[in-house]
């Protein structure tokens, strides 16, 4: 099943006076990996948080296919399948790192209180098939020898892997990725990399915020550049690579 | 108090550790089959006074439940372990309910109280939100006893109907006490295992984090202090029946501080354990002061502080110690 492209128009957000994201006009189509780049405090972050209602933009609308978002609370959004990573890895210390991962699943899952304080076959069953899918999530980042250990015993990168895991164990429909490379080595870039690219398929919008420029050349269809809140460019990799603004503003131009 | 916490479950553990931490299950079983079979070894005076420390310890580990998984400190919890006593003793007095289905009506009674409480505090947190419940706990008894008609006013009310008439009472008071214990540690255990106690986990540690994967902050929070205020209208309930009484002298302000007080000396542990360490503390340590006058409250102190800077040191003594010992034996 092909997901409903997201669309953002005409976002305004600011805080205290200060202009965050101005007239922002976006598509993120299904099937594409969409690279969202920019200097520090261009706004990307801002907008993903405009896009899963952690913030209220002042103007605009927020479009998942025909349905408007705008108004509705982040958990809300996350029931239409609207899910994304953290630009700081936010894994809960107390769970196991297969745990955690399940808590991507746990929107689809409805077993009860009553399943929560008493053994009943329901609840064993939800959380074998969440432990069984978690460990699948995991297995495509080599993780699964990782699953019963705590984040903390875990290296930075390893985390950020487990994060992304358990941001694409539900299905999502829409994937928001906020710097999924940071703090990673040579190896497990590769293999977000690879995982990433599989993920691009019809049935999911994919968009990625990165400061890794070989990792957004390598792997978006297209990409949009921000500036202090503004749109700047738009375009596959090699447009946004040779757009004059975007060397001048972001990648450096060859006088630097 | 946010911060200890947060240090509490940033240690880097792994699960053996924690195990160990909190006792492996074959210590846990011993003690349970232990408390099980105390009765033939101790004095049936010993019986009343462990009864009492038993439903202390399900008080504790309501609070401590409400640390764990909502992260919140609550100086009220005497609220709603009275809504447990109080509903169980009413039901009994006035209309002949017997315990078996008083109970979880004082369960559910406990819960809701709790959760009319967390609407309009859910946006409190901190030293704020244990403000507001020291509140209640500081209104509780005037309101106990202007409902005399009801609750008995300052004499209270006498619970004594037998749960099993064959069986002496004594030992009923026991052993309701001690399974109602029992039941409150092993469904949080379970709790801790169910997608609600994750979800929980993590709505506590990264509330942002939960949102973005369907668990809303007010969910978290009214289910966090629903089953926290649920245990301790069970400890209410086990109170009532253990002690035989219920008066407002028991729910003072008093009570709730000495339930945060036991749940910091189990250092918010959710194991039976735990939980008994957190209770004997309340119960066990008064008796054994009991004959040193106005020492007592020197004494207690005392006692808190050494118990507190144990619970401190001793991970970090163990793990020196450790290191010496692997220091020793390498090459």
């Amino acid at each position: 099943m092909t997901a409903p492209t997201l669309t953002a128009s005409g976002l305004h957000l600011s805080f205290g006076g200060i202009r965050v994201l101005h007239d922002l006009d976006l598509e993120f189509r299904p099937g594409e990996i969409t690279g969202l780049i920019g200097p520090n405090g261009a706004g990307k972050t801002s907008l993903f948080n405009c896009l899963t209602g952690a913030y209220r933009p002042e103007k605009g609308a927020i479009l998942l296919g025909d349905r408007p978002l705008r108004g509705l609370p982040p958990a809300a959004r996350a029931a239409h399948g609207i899910v994304r990573s953290f630009q700081t890895v936010a894994l809960c210390p107390d769970l196991t790192v297969v745990e955690n991962v399940m808590m991507g699943l746990a929107r689809n899952h409805h077993a009860g209180w009553l399943d929560a304080f008493l053994p009943l076959p329901r609840g064993r069953r939800e959380r074998a098939a969440m432990r069984t899918a978690a460990t699948a999530a995991l297995a495509e980042f080599g993780l699964v020898d990782a699953a019963d250990r705590f984040p903390a015993q875990l290296p930075p990168g390893n985390q950020r892997l487990v994060e992304i895991a358990r941001a694409i164990v539900g299905r999502p429909t829409v994937l928001l990725l906020d710097e999924p490379a940071a703090g990673l080595n040579d190896a497990e870039t590769r293999d977000l990399t690879r995982v990433l690219q599989r993920l691009a398929t019809p049935d999911l919008v994919m968009v990625v915020v990165e400061h890794d420029m070989d990792l957004v050349m390598g792997i978006c269809d297209r990409i949009y550049v921000l500036n202090f809140g503004e749109f700047v460019a738009c375009g596959t990799p090699a447009e946004v690579r040779t757009d004059p603004d975007v060397v001048r503003i972001y990648l450096g131009s060859d006088d630097d | 108090m946010s911060e200890s916490i947060g240090l509490l479950h940033a240690d880097k553990r792994s699960p053996a550790d924690a195990m160990r931490l909190f006792g492996g299950p074959a210590l846990r079983a011993a003690l349970a089959v232990a408390l099980l079979g105390l009765p033939l070894v101790v004095a049936p005076s010993w019986l009343f006074t462990l009864g009492i420390c038993f439903a202390n310890s399900l008080g504790v580990l309501s609070v401590s439940m409400l640390v764990r998984y909502g992260g919140e400190v609550s100086i009220g919890h005497s609220v709603f372990a009275a809504a447990g006593a109080y509903t169980v003793a009413i039901l009994e007095v006035r209309f002949g309910v017997p315990l078996w289905i008083s109970l979880p009506l004082a369960v559910a009674v406990g819960a809701l109280l709790g959760m009319a409480f967390a609407w309009p505090s859910r946006r409190l947190s901190g030293i704020y939100l244990a403000v507001t419940t020291m509140a209640l706990a500081l209104a509780l008894p005037e309101i106990i006893n202007a409902a005399d008609a009801w609750t008995g006013g300052y004499e209270g009310l006498y619970v004594a109907q037998a749960l099993l008439p064959a069986a002496p009472m004594g030992l009923q008071r026991y052993y309701v006490a001690l399974l109602l214990l029992f039941a409150g540690v092993y469904a949080l255990a379970r709790l801790r295992e169910s997608r609600q106690g994750m979800a929980l986990l993590l709505a506590r540690s990264h509330p942002a984090a939960a949102d973005a994967f369907g668990t809303r902050r007010t969910w978290a929070r009214l289910s966090a202090m629903a089953i926290s205020a649920g245990i301790a209208g069970a400890a209410g309930a086990s109170m009532a029946y253990a002690s035989a009484t219920v008066s407002p002298s028991g729910f003072t302000l008093w009570t709730a501080i000495f339930l945060l007080v036991g749940s910091v000396v189990s250092v918010y542990g959710l194991t039976l354990g735990r939980a008994l360490l957190g209770g004997a503390f309340l119960t066990l340590v008064p008796q054994m002061l009991a004959s040193s006058g106005a020492w007592i409250p020197i004494f207690y102190g005392c006692a808190l502080l050494a118990v507190i800077l144990v619970g401190h040191y001793a991970p970090k003594l163990r793990s020196l110690v450790e290191r010496r010992g692997r220091g020793r034996s390498a090459p």
